[in-house]
């Protein structure tokens, strides 16, 4: 990938439009698929979508239509798994800490 | 000189405009009218129906709307009007 050329918030999401993207919501919920488009209020329409929700689960959603008002985050190419090895690291110490 | 009579926004070729706007979210919503959806909202209720309209705001009219928790039906609503802010996907259960 070229190196970030200055670019506005909506051109980075034209360009990952056809590619699977991360998206994670207000509430904690997250959306991993195919952004097939989007619009001005970045409500995005999604292709085979795995819906992760840490109470209820994961689902699979064949295509849809997401409301773009609780959208909090989108990370281009995630798989939803990538974490920051810092973050676990500090949750872990943080747990460590109150046990100890 | 004539005067152009229509004039085009810039860079705006035809073709890929049409193309893309299949898959944008007013494309989407006009190819899944009249099929069978699943609309969940903030809350985490499920709804799924035959989607009768949806407008700017997202507010849906569903047909045949069931409501659903589990996997199962709580309960049959026949036809429904969804306020849209609180929706935060639809889904075509048919694609």
């Amino acid at each position: 990938m070229a190196p970030l050329e200055n670019l506005l918030p909506l051109e980075l999401i034209d360009k990952c439009v056809g590619s699977q993207i991360w998206v994670i919501m207000d509430t904690g919920k997250e959306f991993i698929g195919k952004l097939l488009g989007f619009d001005d209020y970045v409500n995005m329409v999604l292709e085979d979508v795995t819906e992760v929700d840490p109470i209820e689960g994961n689902g699979q959603l064949p295509k849809i239509l997401l409301n773009g008002n609780k959208i909090c985050m989108m990370v281009p190419g995630g798989d939803g798994k990538t974490v920051m090895d810092g973050e676990e690291d500090e949750s872990e110490n943080e747990d460590a800490a109150m046990v100890g | 000189m004539a005067k152009e009579e229509e004039v085009r926004p810039n860079g705006t070729p035809d073709d890929d405009q049409v193309e893309s706007d299949a898959k944008d979210p007013s494309g989407f919503l006009s190819e899944i009218i009249g099929a069978p959806v699943t609309v969940k909202l903030n809350s985490g209720i499920i709804y799924k129906g035959d989607l009768q309209s949806v407008d700017g705001y997202m507010n849906i009219a569903l047909e045949r709307c069931r409501e659903i928790s589990d996997g199962r039906l709580v309960r049959n609503w026949g036809d429904a009007f969804v306020r849209g802010n609180n929706v935060t996907y639809i889904c075509a259960d048919s694609a």
